[in-house]
């Protein structure tokens, strides 16, 4: 029962991506084996930004959601060792807006935490690392880092 | 100066003249004696008139009690013709009142008959459309459900009407017509899946107003 606000909140959400959302985003809750829908687990795609290093390369993210949410933001994962400075070695993705203490606030919607954090892709916060290698490189050798960059949107070819 | 205020002295003294006039008015009505004190009479029929509409029967035992009491010719007179005029008023606002509330109802009931006329040769063409293009091709089906769904590319949204039952290949040919582009270099997700050709809206469980992506595949 006390995941009423929240697999409410999710379905609207749901319901309102499938009407609307941006080109070459992917956001559904996962289907369980039998069949059955859970709201609290989406698996998404994030589409890399043209025109940047990330283009050609499309990210899955996964968002985990509490029975807290809205109150609390939904725990959003890449693959492990996902290459990028506010990425933690789990894929667990460090961005202000995710951060229930910073700036989550419970108006924010699927599609804006997913374009939040297409955004991120392209535009590290060097002030807040998350991983050690992506924030090296990033820092210390720009080459090496775009290569990186662009080697591992290799890595995530279009599902389609 | 001292003519004028004389002058205005002079009207007072005539007024005063008249006073006896406007007392005796007063006397009356403080008396209720005298034979036709009209604004008084007037208040005393109003309330009763209030009172017809809660109990007829009070106001019966009202106006026995006035004719004990006072001259009854007039009174009565003007009682009941007040009492007319009142419950006549009243009677045609009710009157007017249903009148209105008939014609309102009747109006609904045009527009209900309207509607379902409509629809109702609305279905029956429908039918009959189906029915003649049924005979052509293969798809007996009485009621085909229809469906809006949106085709989205990286810079526009197409909307199209499309059977839930029909395979996606004409859609996308009919895309792939309407924006010039060979239907081999286009590849149609939902959800991050492919859409085969043969697939349908219903198959893929799709409702009104859903999102397919195109995207154009680079060479």
């Amino acid at each position: 029962m006390s995941g009423g606000i929240a697999r409410g909140r999710l379905a609207e959400e749901r319901k309102a991506w499938r009407k609307n959302h941006p080109h070459g985003f992917v956001a559904k809750p996962e289907t369980l084996q039998d069949g059955t829908v859970n709201l609290m687990v989406w698996h998404c795609t994030i589409p890399g930004k043209a025109g940047t290093d990330w283009e050609g390369g499309y990210f899955p993210l996964t968002l985990h959601f509490s029975e807290d949410y809205p109150s609390k933001p939904p725990k959003c994962k890449f693959p492990q060792g996902f290459f990028h400075p506010n990425v933690y070695p789990s894929g667990t993705v460090c961005l202000s807006i995710l951060n229930e203490d910073s700036g989550w606030r419970p108006a924010i919607t699927v599609k804006q935490i997913l374009v939040g954090i297409q955004d991120l892709l392209d535009a590290p916060n060097p002030a807040d690392p998350a991983q050690t290698e992506g924030y090296h490189l990033f820092i210390q050798d720009a080459n090496e880092y775009k290569r990186r960059v662009r080697q591992q949107a290799k890595q995530y070819p279009p599902l389609v | 100066m001292a003519d004028s205020t004389s002058d205005d002295l002079e009207p007072l003294f005539d007024y005063r003249r008249v006073q006896p006039l406007n007392f005796v008015c007063i006397e009356d009505d403080g008396s209720d004696a005298s034979p036709d004190p009209s604004p008084k009479r007037r208040k005393i029929p109003d309330t009763d008139v209030v009172k017809v509409d809660e109990d007829v029967e009070v106001i019966k035992v009202v106006n026995v009690e006035e004719e004990d009491w006072l001259a009854p010719p007039p009174m009565v007179s003007t009682d009941a013709l007040s009492k007319i005029g009142e419950d006549s008023t009243i009677k045609e606002l009710r009157l007017r009142k249903q009148e209105l509330l008939s014609v309102a109802q009747s109006t609904k009931n045009m527009l209900l008959e309207v509607e379902e006329s409509v629809k109702r040769e609305l279905s029956g063409s429908l039918k009959a459309s189906l029915d003649a293009g049924a005979e052509q091709p293969k798809n007996p089906t009485s009621e085909r459900a229809k469906i809006v769904i949106s085709i989205q590319n990286k810079d526009e949204c197409k909307q199209f009407r499309v059977y839930m039952d029909d395979k996606f290949e004409r859609l996308f040919s009919m895309y792939a017509d309407k924006v010039k582009l060979d239907l081999q270099s286009l590849v149609f997700s939902f959800d991050g899946d492919k859409i085969s050709a043969a697939a349908t809206p219903a198959s893929l469980g799709m409702e009104d107003d859903d999102i397919i992506e195109v995207h154009v595949k680079k060479r």
